[in-house]
């Protein structure tokens, strides 16, 4: 193993053993009645669920990966592995480091005994030494902020007080290499705020971090590279942005593809999704070959997180193998796929070569969070190409909602129902 | 085996937390608490002690002393069994969500188990002087008896753990495997009483005994605790070697059985 490489797959396997078959289980009594038919035992080939099917994958140390994919697709079994609570059928699995699991948070929580006590044991079973949860005991307790609950017993607790505790403990083992299983949307804003905090410093220090979402921004945003697990196989490996940007499309298009037939690989737990038609190449060579999507503020940067009232620029690059018209559109949609706002260009007859096309909206006027921007370029009836990125839109400390227009407060005199006054100046401050 | 009990050792820090918790666990939410480390066994010796003592008048002379030396080994062996049985497959939430050295499972029951026989052997002291008598020198082999039972308990512990992941009928065998268990082991009745000729054997009353206790080592133990803690003599060397013998040859197959499944106990849980 090179030194550099904190996780090792090397064609890893994983198969399980079907326990059953449909609707058939074996127990006494069937089997009682298969004897008294009279009836021989049916050999049949040994039934296995392929959960991997030869998976190779290399984590730098220092580095944190990123791993998309379809529920049952094999990630969580992939974690498993690599943690060591699975062993491989077949392959190798090499971890170089201490190891910290955030699978599922809490695990041996006893609810009779105080918060305080199942630190201690919590923390043994995630891995520390007696002596290494006593130290930091005190810093667990500060982190979970939870009062005089602490000392109070666990089944007492909100779920979320719980998963606040365990979050706490999990992340204060202090490993070199952090697996995590979509636990990062534990608590409510304020504690979700301090885990990512938390991520954050754990990335900053140089741990190895391993982590599994269906947040896709969150890739985009923190991963140095990413994994599309699809049915059991690495489909692809990279760039986060780019790969997040493969799996959206193969999951646009498996959806237009059960619009059509009426059902599609998503219906099927685990299954892999079918292969998007990657742009044909030569055959029919696309008139309008859509290179780059780049999302800029008003001066020219690239922040990673965009002011609501500032400006931004979405800037399309497009490569014309000959003369052909143009057409392009831009919408902007929430990350669970709700659109807000698209709007169509048709740029007309453009020149061979390459061309950028530039949306400029002079304020954002987005509220906080996570969207996704979705860049469409197309000629006459040929079909389109997309890209997306993700555009994260700032906090402000007092407008919330998906949409911040251009808005004022002002106290009126009593009485006085005169018509509003023209809008002052938009709000400085964001 | 050597591997296995000393990855045991390695996580003795885990092994001791569990076994601590538990014991604290047992009788947290109880009123009389820790109290009930007593007076279980106490009810229990009152039970058989009306039964077998009273109206079944047993030839014992000090019935319930000489019942309560052998009956507090057993109950350790006997809830360390039916609890380490089920202390994998009970397990899912620490085997398939961290990384868990499986064998501390049925380890910290055994412990568990041991801790408390300590913990309740001043009652037997306690009754012991209600009869006037005091413990004698041989106490100080009541620490090689303790790992001898342990050790033995483990044994078996290790092999009926790993097999009930996969078989979890092998549960209520064992329930019901331990209540004959508890009747063939000289815990009620006096071993001096057996004798072969009420069953039509060829056999002396000393040699029926004799292959009672090379047959069942819990027998032996029994017998064994008997002489320190009842008779106040030295326990014969012959049965506690045998002891031993059958110790590592259990423990040799368990610990072997116990590593070739344990990578499937993630999965079949």
């Amino acid at each position: 193993m090179s030194g550099l490489d904190a996780i090792v797959l090397e064609r890893v396997s994983k198969h399980f053993k079907k326990r059953s078959k449909r609707n058939e289980m074996t127990t006494l009594k069937s089997e009682v009645v298969r004897i008294l038919k009279g009836q021989r035992k049916v050999v049949e080939p040994a039934q296995h669920i392929e959960a991997l099917k030869g998976v190779d994958l290399r984590v730098p140390r220092g580095a944190t990966m990123g791993i998309v994919g379809r529920n049952g697709s094999g990630k969580s079994t992939l974690l498993k592995l690599v943690t060591g609570i699975y062993a491989p059928t077949s392959g190798t699995v090499a971890v170089n480091g201490r190891i910290s699991a955030l699978l599922e948070l809490g695990a041996g929580f006893h609810p009779d005994f105080t918060g305080r006590e199942n630190i201690l044991i919590n923390g043994i079973i995630l891995g520390m030494s007696r002596a290494e949860v006593k130290e930091r005991v005190a810093e667990i307790v500060d982190f979970a902020e939870l009062g005089d609950f602490i000392d109070e017993p666990v089944r007492t607790y909100s779920s979320g007080m719980f998963m606040r505790l365990a979050f706490s403990v999990a992340t204060h083992v202090d490993p070199d290499i952090l697996i995590i299983d979509e636990i990062l949307s534990v608590g409510d804003e304020h504690f979700q705020r301090k885990s990512s905090a938390k991520m954050n410093e754990f990335r900053q220090s140089g741990k190895t971090i391993l982590f599994v979402t269906h947040d896709l921004s969150r890739i985009e945003t923190w991963c140095d590279s990413a994994v599309w697990i699809d049915g059991g196989r690495t489909r692809m490996v990279g760039d986060p942005r780019q790969v997040v940007t493969a799996y959206r499309q193969a999951v646009s298009a498996a959806e237009a593809e059960g619009e059509r037939l009426g059902h599609s690989a998503l219906s099927t737990p685990g299954l892999a999704l079918p292969q998007v038609s990657a742009p044909p190449v030569e055959a029919v060579a696309p008139a309008v070959q859509l290179v780059d999507v780049r999302l800029r503020d008003g001066l020219g940067a690239h922040p990673s997180a965009f002011s609501a009232e500032g400006a931004l620029e979405v800037l399309v690059d497009v490569q014309l193998a000959a003369a052909a018209r143009c057409d392009v559109s831009v919408e902007v949609a929430t990350v669970a796929g709700v659109s807000l706002f698209k709007t169509q260009f048709a740029a007309g007859e453009l020149g061979g070569g390459a061309h950028t096309l530039r949306l400029s909206l002079p304020r954002l006027g987005l509220g906080e969070g996570a969207h996704v921007v979705t860049a469409t370029a197309w000629s006459g009836a040929l079909p389109p190409q997309a890209q997306s990125k993700t555009l994260v839109v700032a906090p402000h400390p007092s407008a919330f909602g998906l949409l911040r227009p251009e808005h004022a407060w002002s106290l009126e005199p009593r009485g006085d129902i005169a018509p509003a006054p023209a809008p002052r100046a938009p709000e400085a401050t964001a | 085996m050597f591997r296995n009990l000393l990855e045991l050792y390695q996580y003795r820090a885990l092994l001791w937390a569990l076994s601590m918790r538990e014991l604290k666990a047992r009788y947290r939410a109880s009123v009389l608490g820790f109290l009930w480390t007593f007076l279980n066994p106490t009810l229990s010796m009152a039970v058989y002690g009306l039964v077998f003592g009273f109206i079944m008048s047993s030839s014992q002379e000090r019935y319930p002393f000489y019942l309560l030396s052998g009956l507090l080994p057993w109950i350790c062996f006997s809830t360390s069994v039916l609890g380490g049985t089920t202390s994998i497959s009970d397990r899912k939430d620490l085997l398939t969500k961290v990384r868990f050295p499986a064998q501390v499972l049925p380890a910290y029951v055994v412990l568990t188990n041991v801790l408390n026989l300590v913990f309740s052997l001043p009652l037997l002291f306690l009754l012991a002087a209600v009869y006037g008598d005091a413990p004698s020198w041989h106490v100080v082999l009541v620490p090689v008896l303790l790992a001898l039972q342990s050790l033995f308990t483990l044994a078996v512990t290790y092999l009926l753990s790993a097999l009930n992941v996969a078989f979890r009928d092998l549960q209520h065998i064992i329930a019901n495997v331990m209540q004959l268990a508890f009747f063939l082991t000289p815990v009620l009745w006096p071993l001096k009483d057996l004798d072969g000729k009420r069953f039509g054997l060829e056999l002396s009353g000393a040699e029926l005994q004799q292959l009672v206790v090379l047959l069942n080592p819990m027998a032996a133990l029994t017998e064994a605790w008997r002489d320190v803690l009842f008779r106040h003599q030295t326990p014969a060397w012959q049965p506690l070697a045998g002891v031993v013998a059958v110790t590592f040859v259990v423990l040799w197959f368990s610990a072997a059985v116990f590593e070739r499944r344990r990578e499937e106990f993630a999965e079949l849980v």
